[in-house]
């Protein structure tokens, strides 16, 4: 027997430096960060996994970390805790453990250590940590491998890896038996982004961390602060320092870059009254070697250029969250492609046919087609603006019109409904422009343009525009409309277009225009040849709007 | 933002000339917003589109949801000196019967001066 394997969230967990739980319940799946231990699992409200279901006891289990290891321990609970299907009272988590509490099946736990990836930061960090530093390296070398580092860095992606990275060559050049980056949070609260001990290994927050010195750190005006506590007999008292026995801290605030031209303004401009996004703290134990003796050099030249790292690790993120804002729109984008739709009816007397070219964003644009008792019946509507907004409105008006010509309604009733629609909901700058055509066996079409693009009518190589129109929908709530008539011979066309289509654009800033568009559909007899014309004369230049063509032919 | 738009008054009546485009975005947001500024300080204006090449679906919406607000208010706008493009749109549209346009300036601010209609009146007169 084989499984299937594991995809999605299982096997890429949730960016970051933290272990991640995966908390499969039923359908729904979510990632947690176990970014403090003990982490508690229970049917208790005040649990960090609260899991409601009578099978789990209120306080079930704990997931604690020793050594760098998580470890689920069972707190007594009436229906066991399970690691891979086996009953446990304390077992180690290792990759893709699956863990269950008293519930099977029906909701349970992945555990993901943070994997080790092999991006451009980790493989460079890699290198540099097989370096070994001399005691003889002068300072000047440490401080040129640090801005070698640096600048290498500068160039890759995601916060979390240039912060673990950033404290693996910080720990590197300091000695320092481990280290902490903590960044301010909306609130302005520091709350810790990432801790590495010398032997590279993540920590989590802990108690032995001295925040009143890093609170002291951040508040000062320095570039940074040395804390030597046998020197200082006021902090000597201070509960961290005891309890792990700190000798040495060291504490850089992390100011925001105020000018970002070269390396050199750069290190010039990191005032001290600039924003401090937060703190590198790294300390090591009084059992351990000194580090109260780093060259201060060093410390300035991490201050500055830990800073400039994050900022840029930042803009990288910020950029990372529109591509996915662009994502969403395409996802957006993808779903009105699915609503626009069509299933062409076919009728013995007429084709239809319809295309849709779409420009970058989203546009409001859209067809639809429905065949009854009175005739087969075409719409082409153009919804102002673009975008999300523009789009919902179009799937909205598409509905609408949708319903009313299955029903078989008058097609001024249908725009009037229409107008009314629009001028309540969105009084003033949402509107649409449309056509909606519907043509019986006999030939007769009925039509009522709505600010649309003329329609042309092509009989016998001549193209006529209709000059009749009306008003679009949704801008003057008591506006009237008409409707035109046309008796169609065997061989006619009606040919639709959206403004994008006229209004496309070459690189001089001309538009395709109206006359362009009969020359080409007065020639040919495929929307395909209507979309070249348009492809070349805009050569390359990208569309602005998008373009929509639909054919109606009267066969006879 | 490819719209420039200066300002100035003439006998009470707020003179607004466009240039550029009016297109969906910065520049009918710039347009909506002067034209509301203008509004607060004279109730009458001439809107001088002389120097407009474009206008797209979002700008026409733009004119015409401050175009009816203002009136709703009391307040007159006028148009003037539409170039071709701008003419054609507003065939096309049909709104051509719902502003009141007029060749040049100078006529908008005449009709304007001797305008002792109430408004509303000549709300879907043609000019």
């Amino acid at each position: 027997m084989t499984y299937p394997p594991i995809t999605g969230p299982i096997s890429s967990p949730g960016s970051g430096i933290f272990p991640t739980l995966v908390f499969v319940q039923g359908n729904d799946q979510r990632n947690i960060n176990l970014d403090h231990t003990p982490f508690t699992v229970g049917r208790k409200v005040d649990k960090d996994l609260v899991i409601a279901d009578p099978r789990v006891s209120r306080d079930h289990a704990l997931i604690t970390s020793e050594d760098g290891q998580f470890c689920v321990v069972d707190q007594g609970s009436k229906h066991g805790t399970f690691v891979n299907g086996e009953r446990i009272q304390r077992k180690t988590l290792e990759r893709n453990d699956r863990v269950e509490f008293g519930v099977r099946d029906v909701s349970y736990v992945i555990f993901h250590p943070h994997h080790a990836s092999s991006n451009t930061a980790r493989e460079f960090l890699s290198q540099i940590s097989g370096i070994q530093i001399s005691t003889d390296t002068t300072d000047l070398e440490k401080l040129t491998l640090f801005l070698e580092a640096a600048r290498k860095l500068n160039t890759t992606g995601v916060l979390d890896e240039i912060l673990v990275t950033l404290l693996d060559a910080t720990l590197k050049l300091t000695r320092a038996e481990r280290g902490y980056v903590f960044m301010r949070d909306e609130e302005n609260n520091l709350r810790l982004a990432a801790g590495r001990n010398s032997k590279g290994e993540p920590l989590l927050d802990d108690t032995t961390i001295s925040h009143s010195i890093l609170d002291e750190g951040v508040k000062s005006n320095s570039e940074f602060v040395i804390t030597d506590t046998s020197q200082s007999l006021d902090l000597a008292g201070r509960h961290s320092i005891v309890a792990y026995d700190l000798r040495t801290v060291i504490c850089i605030p992390l100011r925001k870059p105020q000018v970002q031209t070269t390396r050199d303004t750069a290190m010039v401009s990191t005032e001290s009254s600039a924003e401090v996004m937060g703190a590198l703290y790294v300390d090591s134990r009084f059992a351990s070697r000194d580090i109260s003796s780093v060259s201060n050099d060093i410390l300035r030249a991490i201050a500055t250029e830990a800073a400039s790292l994050i900022e840029n690790a930042r803009l990288v993120q910020a950029e990372e969250a529109s591509r996915r804002y662009q994502q969403e729109l395409s996802i957006a984008a993808s779903i009105q492609q699915r609503l626009m739709a069509v299933t062409i009816p076919e009728v013995p007397f007429a084709t239809l046919r319809g295309r849709n070219l779409s420009c970058k964003e989203i546009g409001g644009d859209f067809f639809d087609a429905v065949n009854t008792d009175e005739g087969l019946a075409v719409v082409l509507a153009d919804v102002s603006g673009k975008g999300v907004s523009a789009a919902l409105l179009a799937s909205t008006l598409q509905g609408m019109i949708y319903s009313q010509l299955t029903a078989g309604m008058p097609l001024i009733d249908i725009v009037v409904a229409a107008n009314r629609f629009f001028t309540h909901k969105h009084i003033g700058e949402k509107y649409a422009t449309l056509i909606i055509a519907r043509i019986r066996r006999d030939g007769e079409l009925e039509y009522v343009n709505c600010g649309h693009v003329p329609p042309l009518l092509v009989c016998n190589k001549e193209v006529i525009r209709p000059p009749h129109g009306n008003l679009p929908v949704g801008l003057l709530g008591d506006a009237t409309y008409e409707s035109d008539h046309v008796s169609l011979h065997a061989g006619d066309r009606l040919i639709l277009v959206t403004d994008g289509v006229t209004e496309a654009e070459n690189a001089r800033g001309d538009f395709f225009e109206d006359s362009r568009l009969e020359a080409v559909a007065a020639k040919s007899a495929t929307l395909e040849d209507i979309f070249t014309a348009v492809a070349n004369f805009c050569g390359g230049n990208p569309l602005n709007d998008d373009c929509t063509v639909v054919e109606l032919v009267y066969t006879g | 933002m490819n719209l420039k738009i200066e300002k100035r008054q003439v006998d009470g009546v707020s003179i607004l000339s466009c240039q550029g485009r009016i297109m969906f975005g910065d520049e009918a947001n710039a347009l909506r917003d002067a034209l509301k500024q203008a509004l607060t300080e004279t109730p009458r204006m001439v809107l001088n589109l002389s120097g407009v090449t474009y206008i797209d679906s979002g700008g026409l919406g733009t004119l015409v949801g401050v175009y009816s607000s203002a009136r709703a208010a009391g307040a007159e706008i006028k148009l003037a000196g539409l170039g071709q493009r701008l003419h054609d749109v507003l065939q096309i549209t049909k709104l051509a019967t719902v502003f009141q346009v007029f060749d040049s300036e100078q006529q908008a601010l005449a009709a304007l001066k001797s305008n002792s209609l109430p408004a509303g009146v000549d709300f879907l007169k043609t000019s």
